[in-house]
Parts: C-alpha cells; sequence; structure tokens
C-alpha cells in the first residue's frame, strides 16, 4: 500500500512452485497482480476462475506455508512464502478438477453435497459421499504438526471505541477526545483512511491521546452490543472492548451489478482497485463503471496511474465475459474489449455489526432500534443504494460467486414456492461462505424482488452471523477466561 | 378446518411423527409451527446419529432408530445423506472411561454394532488428535452423521407427497379442551378441531402444553456451536468428548461444525450468539486438535433445545390430558427421531406403547423414574 517502498527492493515468493518477486511492505495479493497472476482460487462447485476483486471474497483465499484458507489481501508479503491455490488437484498448474467445469450446472443446484440422482442409503451414495468428504472445502488442512497453541486474549475498557479509520471515524474520534474521553479507534486497514484519503478525502490527524488497533478486524457485537470482539489481521492474540459508546463508522462497499461474469478476475472494487494503484500496480485497458460523478472519479484515477479507456452508467453494463480473467464487457449501446472493470457503486454498508447489535428473538433473529450506546456515522448511515441489474434478470449471474449460487437457481426456487430468505439460503448455501451475507443477501434480495414484482426490502436477511472468518481457534481459545456466562434475570 | 392429528411443531420430531403416520394411513394431518422451516433446533444442531449409550433404556430406542435412519432414504424417497463414517465416543478420565466400558456392554447385551477402537485405528483415522490424552475409545462404526438440511428437505418433500399440510410461521394461541381432553388449537382467529394433538414443539414445549392446562416437566435451554472454515477431510469420524461435553463433525462441505456446553450458561432465550461457547469450544480444540488452532471461525450460532431432568426425551400421551401426545425434552433429537416417529405413530394408531418407548413415559419424573445416562455430552 506504499509508493514510498524503495523500487528496487523485492523478495521472492513462491506461486504454485513459481518464484515471483514481490516488494516487502505488499500483500500477496497484489504482487501476485502485479506479476500478471489474476486467477487466484477456484469456485467451490463450478470451478470457476476466481480472483482479487475486493467484495468477493473466495477469490483471495489460498495456502500459504501449509496453512489453509488464508487471505492474500490480508497477509503481507514475507521472503520465501509458499503460496498455493486451493480447490485444486494435483495442483493448479495442471488441474485435473477443471473438468467440474464441463458438468451441467443445473445438476449441482441445491449444494453438490445434495445430488438428487444418488439414492441415499445406497453403496454408491457412501462412496460418492466420501468422494465428497475428500475433495470439498477446497483447501488441504493443516499438517498435524503445524499444532498452535492459545493467545492469551485482553478485555478492556474504554469510553469511545470506533469501527473505521476514515473521515467520520476520524471525526469521531477528535470529538470524543476533545471531550477528554479515552478513545479507541479499530481499522482493517493498516494505514486507517487511506483509500478515501487516496481518493481525495481529507483525513485530520487523530490526536495522540487516541488508541489505534490497525490492520484489526471488527470481528462480532454480543450482549445487545455491549461487547466489541476484535481480532488481529496477522493471527495475534484478541481482545474483547467495553464502550461505553461505541461509533460504527465503516463506510460502504461498492456492488458489482447482477450480471453475468461481474465477479470475474479483473472485475475490482473501487478500494481493491485504488489500493492496487497505491502500489503502482497496471492493470491495463480499464473500464470504470458505477453510480454518481464518474467523470471526477475517472480524472482521479487516471491521475493515480490507471488507463480508463471507457465510462459508464453501472445501469449500463450487461454482461461481462472472459476465459480467465475479464476480457470483454458488453454494455447496452455497445461491447468493448477491456483488461479490467472497476466498480464504483451502487454503494452499500455493511449491515452485519448493526444488525448483532440489536438482533434477537426466539423463532427467527431481528433486528430492532440500535441500542442507545451505539451510532452509526459517515457514508455507512447513508441509504444503500439499489442493486443494479440488466432490464432482465440474466439467470448466469450469480448472486453469491464463493458458493456458486445462480440467479437461476434461486428463480427456481421461488417457481417452487421458496421466498423465506432464511429457507433460500440453507436450501442454497447462499452467503455461507466466507463473506457471511453481505454482499450476497442484497444480490438474493434483488434477485427476489425482481422474480416476484415484492420491494426487495420487504425479504429482509437471513442472520448475520459473527464471527465471519476473521477469528481463529487460537485467538477465540483465548478469550475464553475473559467471558463469564450470562445469569438469567 | 378439522383435522384428524395436529401436530405442534414442524421440526424433524414433528415432520417424522406426520410421515410416519401418513405411512400408516392416516388422513388430514396438519403440522404447524411458528417459526420457518429449519428455523429450530432441527435446523441448528450437531447432525449427528449412534445406536449406543450406556444406559438399556437409551440403547434401546436409540439401536432402533439407527437402524430406521439407515433406510430412511429408501423410505422417503428422497436423499437424506445418512453418512456413515463413524462416531466415536471419547474418555479422558478413569470415570468416562468406565462409562465407555458400560456403553461397550450394554451394546453387546443389545446387539448394538460397536466395539473399542484400539489406539492405533484411532491414529490412523484421526490423526490430528491428541492422542496420549485418550484413556478409552469407542466406536460405532454405522453411526456417522445425518445432515440436516437433506432430512428436513426430504421429509418436507415426503409428507407435502403424502397429503399432509405443513403451515409453518403459525402459531398456535390456544388448545382447547372439553373435559378431559383436547378438542381444538387456536390458531390466532382460526379455529381447527382436533381430538388428537401432538406436542412436538421442542424448546417450547413446557409453554404449549400449558396452553392445554397441563405440565410438561423440563426448561427451555439454549445452546451453541459453529463452524471452522472448511477444509478438505481432517476429520474421519464424528467424534463426541464425554470429558469435554464436546461434539464435533466435518461437514461434506468441508466445515468442522461442533459446540461444547459451559456451566453456567443460561443466557436466556435468544437465537443472538454470545462468546462463552465458541471460546471454551475453541479452548478445548486447541488442547484436543491442536492442529486447528490457526483455522478460522467462519460462523457461530444458538438454537434451544427443551432439556429435561434428565436429559431423556418425553415420549408418548400426556397422563392429565386425553388426545394429547407428546414427543418433546430430546436432547439427541436428529439420532432419535426416526425411531420416536416410528413408535409414537404406532401409539396414536393401535394404542399399543412399545416396550422401548415405554421407559421414557412422560409422568417418569413424577414417578420416580428417572433414566440414568452417562454417556451424552450435555449433561453436567
Amino acid at each position: 500500500m506504499d509508493r514510498d517502498q524503495p523500487a528496487g527492493e523485492t523478495v521472492t515468493i513462491h506461486w504454485e512452485g513459481r518464484p515471483v518477486a514481490a516488494r516487502p511492505g505488499q500483500d500477496i495479493a497484489s504482487a501476485l497482480f502485479a506479476a500478471g497472476i489474476h486467477v487466484l482460487g477456484r469456485s467451490r462447485k463450478f470451478h470457476r476462475p476466481q480472483g482479487l476483486g475486493g467484495i468477493f471474497v473466495a477469490g483471495v483465499k489460498a495456502e500459504i506455508d501449509g496453512m489453509p484458507n488464508r487471505r492474500l489481501d490480508q497477509t503481507l508479503v514475507g521472503a520465501g512464502q509458499t503460496i498455493r491455490m486451493q480447490n485444486t488437484w494435483p495442483n493448479g498448474r495442471f488441474d485435473l478438477m477443471r473438468l467440474a467445469g464441463l458438468i451441467p450446472r443445473r445438476w449441482l443446484r441445491a449444494g453438490f453435497e445434495h445430488p438428487a440422482f444418488l439414492p441415499g442409503g445406497s453403496r454408491r451414495f457412501q462412496l460418492w459421499e466420501s468422494f465428497l468428504r475428500v475433495m470439498a472445502g477446497g483447501a488441504r488442512p493443516a499438517d498435524p504438526s503445524l499444532a498452535g497453541a492459545m493467545l492469551p486474549g485482553e478485555r478492556l475498557a474504554i469510553d469511545v471505541a470506533i469501527v473505521g479509520g476514515g473521515p467520520a471515524g476520524r471525526k469521531a474520534a477528535i470529538e470524543a477526545a476533545s471531550r477528554g474521553q479515552s478513545v479507541l479507534l479499530i481499522s482493517r486497514g493498516k494505514k486507517p483512511g487511506a483509500i478515501a484519503a487516496a481518493l481525495g478525502a481529507a483525513l485530520p490527524d487523530l490526536p495522540p491521546g487516541v488508541a489505534l488497533l490497525a490492520g484489526w478486524e471488527a470481528a462480532g457485537l454480543y450482549r445487545r452490543g455491549t461487547l466489541l470482539l476484535c481480532a488481529p489481521l496477522d493471527g495475534g492474540p484478541a481482545k474483547l472492548i467495553e464502550a461505553q459508546r461505541l461509533v460504527l463508522a465503516t463506510g460502504r462497499r461498492s456492488i458489482p451489478p447482477l450480471v453475468s461474469g461481474a465477479d470475474l478476475p479483473g472485475v475490482l472494487d473501487l478500494s481493491a482497485a485504488v489500493s492496487l494503484l497505491s502500489q503502482g500496480t497496471d492493470f491495463g485497458r480499464t473500464i470504470l463503471i458505477g453510480t454518481g460523478d464518474l467523470q471526477a472519479l475517472g480524472k482521479r484515477l487516471s491521475g493515480m496511474g490507471a488507463t480508463i479507456t471507457a465510462t459508464h452508467a453501472a445501469a449500463a453494463l450487461r454482461r461481462v465475459s472472459g476465459r480467465h480473467r475479464v476480457e470483454r464487457a458488453e454494455f447496452a449501446t455497445d461491447s468493448t474489449e477491456c483488461d479490467a472493470i472497476i466498480h464504483a457503486g451502487p454503494w452499500r454498508s455493511d449491515p452485519a455489526l448493526a444488525f448483532q447489535a440489536s438482533a434477537d428473538g426466539v423463532f427467527r433473529l431481528g433486528a430492532s432500534a440500535l441500542p442507545g450506546h451505539i451510532e452509526i456515522a459517515g457514508s455507512a448511515a447513508a441509504r444503500d443504494e439499489p442493486i443494479i441489474h440488466g432490464p432482465t434478470l440474466d439467470d448466469h449471474a450469480f448472486v453469491c460467486p464463493c458458493m456458486d449460487v445462480t440467479v437461476g437457481e434461486i428463480r427456481d426456487l421461488v417457481n417452487a414456492g421458496v421466498t423465506h430468505v432464511e429457507e433460500l439460503k440453507r436450501l442454497t448455501g447462499c452467503g455461507m461462505g466466507p463473506c457471511q451475507g453481505f454482499p450476497c443477501w442484497d444480490l438474493m434480495a434483488a434477485a427476489l424482488a425482481e422474480i416476484t414484482g415484492e420491494p426487495a426490502a420487504s425479504f429482509g436477511h437471513p442472520s448475520y452471523r459473527p464471527p465471519r472468518g476473521t477469528l481463529s481457534i487460537a485467538q477465540a481459545a483465548g478469550l475464553a477466561d475473559l467471558v463469564t456466562p450470562e445469569t438469567p434475570p | 378446518m378439522r383435522a384428524e392429528i395436529a401436530i405442534i411443531g414442524g421440526g424433524i420430531q414433528g415432520l417424522m411423527l406426520a410421515f410416519c403416520l401418513a405411512e400408516r394411513g392416516q388422513e388430514n394431518i396438519v403440522v404447524v409451527d411458528a417459526g420457518y422451516w429449519q428455523g429450530g433446533a432441527s435446523g441448528r444442531n450437531g447432525t449427528l446419529v449412534r445406536p449406543g449409550f450406556s444406559s438399556p433404556e437409551w440403547t434401546g430406542l436409540f439401536s432402533h432408530s439407527h437402524r430406521l435412519w439407515l433406510g430412511l432414504s429408501r423410505r422417503l424417497g428422497h436423499n437424506v445423506m445418512v453418512s456413515r463414517r463413524g462416531y466415536v465416543v471419547l474418555a479422558e478420565s478413569e470415570r468416562t472411561a468406565a462409562v465407555c466400558e458400560q456403553v461397550l456392554r450394554t451394546g453387546e447385551q443389545s446387539g448394538v454394532e460397536l466395539r473399542r477402537l484400539p489406539g492405533d485405528e484411532l491414529r490412523r483415522s484421526v490423526p490430528a488428535l491428541s492422542h496420549q490424552r485418550i484413556k478409552s475409545a469407542v466406536m460405532f462404526d454405522a453411526g456417522g452423521t445425518a445432515p440436516h438440511h437433506a432430512t428436513m428437505k426430504g421429509l418436507y418433500a415426503a409428507c407435502r407427497e403424502r397429503g399432509v399440510a405443513l403451515r409453518y410461521q403459525t402459531t398456535v394461541t390456544g388448545i382447547e379442551r372439553q373435559g378431559d381432553s383436547v378438542s381444538a388449537l387456536q390458531l390466532g382467529d382460526e379455529r381447527l378441531d382436533a381430538d388428537c394433538v401432538v406436542i412436538a414443539a421442542g424448546a417450547s414445549s413446557p409453554d404449549v402444553a400449558r396452553l392445554a392446562g397441563v405440565e410438561l416437566e423440563g426448561r427451555p435451554w439454549r445452546l451453541e456451536a459453529c463452524a471452522i472454515e472448511p477444509t478438505r477431510a481432517a476429520l474421519g469420524p464424528a467424534l463426541a468428548m464425554l470429558d469435554r461435553t464436546v461434539y464435533m463433525h466435518q461437514t461434506a462441505r468441508g466445515e468442522i461444525v461442533g459446540g461444547c456446553e459451559v456451566e453456567g450458561d443460561w443466557a436466556g432465550l435468544t437465537l443472538a450468539s454470545d462468546l462463552p461457547v465458541v471460546t471454551h469450544y475453541a479452548r478445548h480444540l486447541v488442547e484436543m486438535l491442536p492442529s486447528l488452532a490457526g483455522q478460522r471461525i467462519l460462523r457461530q450460532w444458538a438454537g434451544h433445545i427443551h432439556a429435561t431432568e434428565d436429559f431423556a426425551p418425553l415420549l408418548g400421551p400426556h397422563p392429565d390430558c386425553r388426545g394429547l401426545w407428546i414427543t418433546a425434552g430430546w436432547s439427541y433429537g436428529i439420532a432419535g427421531a426416526p425411531g420416536g416417529g416410528d413408535l409414537l405413530a404406532k401409539a396414536i394408531v393401535t394404542g399399543e406403547i412399545d416396550t422401548r418407548m415405554a421407559p421414557f413415559a412422560v409422568d417418569r419424573k413424577r414417578r420416580g423414574k428417572l433414566i440414568r445416562e452417562g454417556a451424552i455430552v450435555v449433561s453436567h
């Protein structure tokens, strides 16, 4: 994330046995992207190519030094790292599992772990199930010799905790500090607010008294929003934070249009694109799509080194195609060859923490008004922009690329009478992958709205379950002594 | 509206019973459920199935149930994906090793397929386990998992195909009686006449029973579980660790799913997640499967069961109200559902209480006939 890095200094990492030069300080996904390696993973069922995209997570999971499911976009380059693509056999370079792409997709609906055409209880089914268990999950388990230990965590009380280091989070931190309150700011980025700053936002300096957890993830909110679980992305000990006041300044993410090919490697959300550009990565002929003032944004991205060849409203996109990565974008009026697409809108905020702050229920978890000590600040509080799709909903588009759930699968279930989002989740696996529901459930609700004619908001969403793949067993174990069970009233 | 048999609760017990009744030729069966399909414990459990326990009572019911599990896909006409990957009960202390011995003795007397698992074989099937801690292990080779998504889907479809009316998101607001006998359900403004009513409402069962003016012993109890990011097969058999109340297995999708109990965790009835279980479970994993330490937890969730004094199900007619039947109090509800459904359907249709069901009578606490079972991972 750094231009200041001396350009000449490189280390060697190994991708699928091939040496790749990388700069210290870069994340692995960016280093591979810069080296022209765009396909970093293969989807669960259909074995489609996946890569660094920003909003969809499955494409950046790989095995690093024998540990499965590491996030390449959140792990910094280290000399001598050995990185392997997951969900391949026998390896990523010669991958027989690509044959899965030849299986008719309809056969693999409802989760390929549930084939209707094999009778249960039969010998054939037991063999199929054993085969699935070898292949499922994609990643090789960690070697038993890689034993880890518990990482003792910490519980701390603070006046004000703020999630998000962008302009709104910083503003809240400065205000609270000026009132003499103790302040803790939690930021996913190592440099809080760097993306916003690169896009021209003014970033006020944090007062010296503000405690900073940079490179940390807010993994979950518990006990009516009174207990915030945070874990560092580098795998160190986790913390439980009890804040008198909690500010959620988590910003918004851009969601690509619900069209076929929108999750191909080379389709980047704005923050992933800005991160790559600020590391000096060139991604070739780039089309910018989105909502809002794209001309000004295009100029800024060009100024950062991007080659923007065309700019379109996101609503005009009909289809993205390419064999292993983006090769062509089709719009309402024309079709253009390109190497990358940056999407900047529609913008939506991740609802998970706010949901967990108030979610309650015996038969179904539902959110209500936020507890009084929690506020949502900045762009996260702005109204969500509607998900975009073409004039007709494309059955080949993916509502959940990580779990390979298509619009067509949702449509078939709706036609069979299923419209409850919790039931759809259980029948398809939508949102049960690494993102745990954002943005997939937004996309699912948009598909439901288009199919049924009912408003998207009327479908609600399944419950956003913590900790979303951000907390390791070792980190969780280190918190056991810090929480006592609540006693009944 | 009239139902020949009204079943309150559309989880695995309610649907299995409806299916068994329909199979026996019963018509006009209506199932009502306050939540959504798979929203209760039947969609939130550990999915483990095994035939043997330490007590003859549990072993009798659950070994019958296990036999039915293995043939259920054919009966339903839908693949419920029962996986006979094996189920291992692990003991780390003299106390629980003695429980394992009892399980072996009871199993042998009851003709259950089980065996003492030699250490070298356990090492081969679960290499990542901290083997030095294990004192004793019992293997159920035909045990394993019955994934709820497949089972509930198969049951739902099979019930529909046989004309059972399934009504989710429908709350029972009252149960009417005429004298000693049940006569109708109130569903808000609607009334459903039925002189045979079954309570299969999981954690809500005591509350539902009170609508009919009768008591069910036990209390709702909240449990939690979590799933670890998927990998290829790391665990062969399903595992139950008696000393730690830990249960776990790896799904066909590659996620390791499990949970444990934490003493004093009575966090009230809510589906919201909390931290004691997930952190203590993680601590158990670090000790017992240390190579999982670096793996990340994908999601955690809560669910509710109806815990009876002895954690055994309440199965049979309610002694204080004619026409009211109970299948509740399940803590091993997935393992026991086919057996419970089969025997209760038989009792409702023929009036005959099977000897395998009789020990689980609804009023056994009142009669001082609680069942002692040590080989379950839900009791302190």
